[in-house]
């Protein structure tokens, strides 16, 4: 059995008719930005869409100047939401020289967000993001699949705070 | 729908048992909370307890089809607190409820897709009756344990 060293293998090498370079041919994997794994990409989808719940909340709230009662409720749920987004972004581990999730909501959110928010429009959000946290959990990792199922569900008890 | 490994079919099934036991509990806790609640809330509480129930039966026929023995409930459930009067009972039916959407997160972080989903509604069920007891909502149900 022969014993690869530092002075047997270029020997051996050489003795095959092979440069060193020939033995590592191919696309060198780390030469570019590493792929984004299925759940980072999925965090990242859920990050944005609490982001652009976040931006519903506060939109709604700065348009209730004169409507304290609802904004009394509104919040608490607001706080809620943050906390949510926090330990979203935690989780979020991304591989060096990717871009980071922005921390404001989407430029498309921002432009279809209304001046007045309806409690209805909100209900319906909440409602929308305990779904879509549902059919996600199903393919992530066990961890994050219970952090989406946690939020998913106080997301469903916002609707009912909200009267639904 | 691929099938469940072997190691997958215990993890669900301690999951499932955990989720049973639970259920269990909270039966007989609702038993001691309702007799302290008059009006709505015992309206509430019945409906809830009957809830369970059928949880109960759900979880265990689960188990059952999975080739295991349900765990039986217990004759008796220490209280985590004396219940005396209707304050004490909401809130150990928050207390109850919050158990059974812990329970459930268990659930969820099983291989298998359709547990994990039945797991996720099963939690959002639990913690909105916890949240309409509480008389407040949380930021992670399940997740901020005791």
């Amino acid at each position: 059995m022969l014993l690869a060293s530092a002075t047997t293998l270029p020997l051996l090498l050489a003795t095959a008719g092979c440069r060193s370079s020939d033995a590592f041919t191919g696309p060198d994997p780390l030469a570019g930005r590493p792929p984004l794994g299925h759940d980072v990409l999925t965090l990242q989808a859920v990050i944005r869409a609490e982001e652009n719940l976040i931006y519903l909340y506060r939109t709604a709230i700065h348009g209730d100047s004169g409507t304290t009662a609802r904004s009394r409720t509104l919040r608490p749920l607001l706080a809620q939401h943050e906390q949510h987004l926090a330990q979203l972004r935690a989780r979020l581990i991304q591989p060096g020289g990717n871009p980071a999730t922005p921390a404001t909501p989407s430029a498309s959110a921002a432009s279809t967000a209304p001046a007045h928010v309806s409690t209805a429009r909100l209900r319906a959000a909440e409602r929308a993001s305990a779904a879509g946290l549902v059919r996600r959990l199903a393919a992530v990792e066990p961890a994050l699949a219970q952090l989406f199922a946690s939020i998913a569900a106080s997301d469903v008890t916002h609707v009912t705070a909200l009267g639904g | 729908m691929a099938a469940i490994t072997v190691a997958g079919v215990f993890g669900a099934v301690s999951a499932l048992q955990a989720a049973l036991a639970a259920e269990n509990a909270a039966i007989f806790g609702y038993g001691v909370a309702g007799a302290h609640l008059t009006g709505s809330r015992w309206a509430a509480a019945q409906q809830d307890w009957t809830g369970h129930n059928q949880a109960r039966d759900t979880l265990a026929a689960m188990i059952s089809k999975l080739g295991a023995a349900p765990v039986p409930a217990q004759a008796f459930y220490q209280l985590p607190f004396r219940v005396h009067d209707a304050a004490s009972a909401m809130a150990l039916a928050a207390y109850l409820e919050d158990g059974a959407t812990r329970a459930y997160l268990g659930l969820v972080a099983v291989s298998d897709q359709r547990l994990r989903r039945f797991g996720a509604l099963a939690m959002q069920g639990a913690a909105q009756r916890a949240a309409s007891w509480r008389g407040s909502t949380q930021a992670f149900p399940g997740l901020s344990g005791p």
